[in-house]
């Protein structure tokens, strides 16, 4: 495959290469910044698009656009408090906290710098060494995925902000939110009271939007009297120095790691990723005391994190044939589209076509950077504007954004009703963040469970006979659970 | 004879206010509905579809998504609309004599007008390469060693992929010594099936190539012939119903609709099928065309949902 690399490179400096890659970046931001509008949707709305057009151009289209999403959700997480994609849930929490002591350009440039980097790794990793890490993909069964999400949900304690009680609680209602609608292995319709719009479920989606950004302006609107001061103050994305860096290298390193290994796992996605990777963030880094009140460390954390899953997720997709998510399946139908059949050989029957994806998609990551400054540079005077115009643009971009997604007037009425319950629960000082991992992970954890008990005729402790991975990950989620009671003891017996 | 007269010719006027409202159509847009996400089969096929559909029509034609509870959200937002013929639905025969036969959804039956089917392909019982079993009576065998400890995959529950399964081992006598596996989607299935998780998974040939499988039976009512060596679960040993199984889908109205508009719409298909630019996008996209007019379609759907009840009762849905 590489020693086609030269006619790859002539592919992608044509004219249609060029075109694709820059356009496909910026539409790829610029949807993601949309609330409302995830990666998936983004990836959809060019998809028709690329029928007419030839094999690499059409792929590099759905790659760029992907990419760019993945980075432009951490935008309106951090301006604005509205994740535009679940996976940019985790920057919320401590890139708004920055944006509002004023450090929003920072606080973007942070992000960017820490995508960027992610997204480049996965590409070096996925050119190198796909075959191998595919051979990971396949170690990771049910039960192992199982463990792995277990780790995944003892987040809820490391970004419950105040009480861990009420964190926990948050993280609960996320869970249950999570099995309305068809039960995974049985079908059975559960909590749908007969509506066959739930039948689905609440669509994940309306549930981010609801309970971050509408919350959001509800709070607004209770407290603040003032309609003239600006919402954040911003002119533009700025590069954190060499020397804001030192001591911060280890944790970009971790969390570009934990989203390339997470990527590459079928089934679990850029969203786990990044709160995986906040989580080990706040436990390992050097200014875990800062996480939650903007600290740049967070936002590394979780950006470097789900930028680094694209890569990852192109792993099993090209070196298997299986998609590693909803996006990549996408990719794979396009593939097929093209007649070429995705699977175990695909590399090496097309080694053009992938080389030309892999350069591709390594450009795409260098483009991230200065595509993002020129277009928060546009960005910057559109949130000049006062609050109460921005709180209202808010509210129509997430309605259009949500009710563009499936056309059904019913996501509507789930965004407006997460809106209302997660504005009177942060009232209270529940958190918001556990409420959307229990919503992300509750369905793999559930599926997964039971499918182990499937295999294991009901054993649940022979989930972790056999089963190295799954052992030292749960062994994991015990420790990390009870590091904070460790410490805690260790500073009552000092004192 | 005056009042008689009256009413012939107000009839009159209205069959040709009728059939003229049908020559107009269509006055708009037609939305064509993938009840799936972008991107996956269904929706890649009516894309496909689309462009030659609305020149087949002389109007517009889109496709739009409204994926959700394996179908039955679009599907049961679809039943509720006014059967103008300007909203049809790309539905798959788990969409339309499946899910309603298992969940309790708003519609059944008698809800649609069927236009036209469009493709149809039957599902294949597949292993890994490297599994010990070369054919059905190996694994027959292998079951009844040791009951209790094979495992069978599929892409969720009453899916196709499920279907093909309880065919098979309820055809066999032997599903009640195995286990299901269910996963969300067929990609899932197949990486478990390449780890040696599960031991078998069905689905359509176009999927099987999708890694290093070996097929041990069809659910074709002749040999497929890309296999000419696989045999068909007839010649295996499974009777009807449930020794064919395919993977079928055409669209569906909503019940109601004036014969003028249904003939109008079933022309177009006819005509967008057989053109030469969507025969090309079936053949890269391994789409196994089987068109049939809307009376055809219309029996055969009525036909299939009968025949998939038993099977149904065999998978204990």
């Amino acid at each position: 495959m590489l020693s086609s690399l030269p006619e790859a490179i002539g592919i992608l400096l044509s004219l249609e290469g060029l075109l694709v890659l820059v356009l496909g970046t910026v539409l790829g931001i610029v949807l993601g910044a949309m609330p409302g509008i995830g990666s998936t949707v983004a990836v959809a709305i060019v998809l028709p698009f690329t029928l007419t057009m030839s094999q690499a151009p059409a792929i590099i289209l759905l790659l760029a656009v992907y990419a760019g999403s993945v980075y432009g959700g951490s935008i309106a997480a951090i301006l604005i408090n509205t994740p535009g994609t679940p996976q940019s849930a985790a920057t919320c929490l401590d890139g708004y906290p920055m944006a509002q002591r004023g450090e929003a350009g920072l606080a973007l440039g942070w992000a960017t710098v820490a995508s960027v980097v992610g997204g480049l790794v996965s590409a070096v990793v996925l050119i190198f060494a796909a075959p191998q890490l595919a051979a990971v993909a396949l170690e990771f069964g049910p039960i192992e995925t199982f463990a792995l999400i277990l780790l995944g949900m003892t987040c809820i304690v490391s970004v419950s902000t105040g009480s861990v009680v009420k964190g926990l609680t948050a993280g609960m209602i996320g869970i249950f939110l999570s099995t309305v609608g068809g039960d995974p292995i049985l079908g059975e319709m559960r909590f749908t009271f007969g509506n066959w719009q739930l039948f689905a479920g609440f669509n994940l989606l309306a549930v981010v939007i609801g309970v971050f950004a509408l919350s959001e302006v509800f709070m607004r609107a209770s407290v603040k009297v003032s309609t003239v001061s600006e919402l954040v103050a911003f002119n533009g994305i700025v590069l954190p120095s060499w020397q804001m860096w030192k001591g911060r290298l280890r944790n970009l390193g971790k969390s570009v790691a934990i989203g390339n290994v997470i990527g590459v796992l079928p089934g679990t996605g850029a969203a786990t990723a990044a709160f995986i990777s906040y989580a080990e963030g706040r436990r390992s880094s050097p200014n875990r005391e800062g996480f939650g009140k903007g600290e740049p460390d967070g936002i590394v954390s979780s950006e470097a994190a789900n930028n680094a899953v694209t890569g990852g997720a192109l792993v099993p997709t090209m070196a298997l044939g299986i998609p590693g998510d909803a996006i990549t399946a996408v990719m794979l139908a396009t593939l097929t589209l093209h007649g070429i059949t995705p699977g175990p050989k695909l590399v090496e029957d097309n080694p053009t076509l992938i080389a030309t994806i892999f350069a591709g998609f390594f450009v795409i990551n260098l483009l991230l950077l200065p595509l993002g400054m020129l277009l928060s540079r546009v960005a910057a005077p559109i949130l000049r504007v006062r609050e109460a115009f921005m709180m209202t643009a808010i509210v129509i971009l997430c309605a259009v954004g949500i009710y563009f997604v499936r056309g059904n007037p019913f996501d509507l009425l789930v965004m407006g009703g997460a809106g209302v319950v997660g504005f009177l629960l942060r009232r209270q000082g529940v958190p918001m963040a556990p409420l959307v991992i229990g919503m992300v992970l509750g369905p793999t954890l559930e599926l997964t469970l039971r499918q182990g008990l499937i295999l294991k005729d009901g054993n649940f402790l022979a989930f972790f006979s056999g089963h190295p991975i799954a052992l030292v990950l749960a062994l994991a989620a015990i420790g990390a659970l009870s590091l904070p009671l460790i410490r805690a003891m260790r500073k009552g017996s000092a004192a | 004879m005056k009042l008689g007269y009256l009413t012939s010719a107000a009839l009159a006027v209205v069959i040709t206010a009728g059939s003229a409202a049908a020559q107009d159509f269509p006055q708009r847009p037609i939305n064509l509905i993938a009840p799936f996400n972008a991107g996956g089969g269904t929706d890649l096929l009516l894309r496909g579809l689309a462009p030659h559909f609305a020149e087949a029509i002389g109007g517009d034609a889109f496709v739009s998504n409204m994926a959700g509870g394996s179908g039955t959200v679009a599907a049961s937002a679809l039943q509720g609309q006014r059967p103008d013929g300007y909203q049809m639905a790309y539905m798959s025969v788990t969409v339309s004599t499946i899910q309603p036969q298992i969940k309790n959804v708003p519609y059944g039956l008698d809800s649609w007008t069927p236009i036209c089917s469009i493709a149809a392909s039957p599902t294949m019982l597949f292993v890994s390469a490297d599994s010990p079993y070369q054919s059905m009576e190996d694994v027959v065998a292998a079951v009844k060693a040791d009951p209790g400890k094979l495992v069978y995959g599929s892409s969720g529950p009453g899916a196709i992929t499920h279907l093909t399964m309880v065919s098979a081992f309820a055809g066999l006598g032997i599903i009640d010594d195995m286990k299901h596996l269910p996963f969300q989607g067929s990609g899932p299935a197949i990486k478990e099936l390449t780890a040696g998780n599960i031991q078998f998974f069905g689905d359509t040939e176009l999927l099987m190539k999708r890694g290093d499988f070996r097929p041990l039976m069809v659910f074709n009512n002749a040999r497929l012939e890309n296999f000419p060596d696989v045999p068909t679960a007839t010649e295996v040993g499974i009777e009807a119903p449930l020794n064919e199984l395919y993977l079928w889908g055409g669209l569906f109205a909503p019940a109601g609709l004036e014969p003028e508009v249904t003939a109008t719409l079933e022309s177009a298909c006819e005509t967008a099928v057989a053109s030469d630019g969507f025969q090309e996008f079936a053949a890269n996209s391994g789409t196994i065309i089987n068109y049939r007019g809307a009376e055809e379609f219309d029996a055969f759907y009525r036909a299939q949902y009968e025949a998939n009840a038993g099977l149904i009762e065999a998978a204990g849905l």
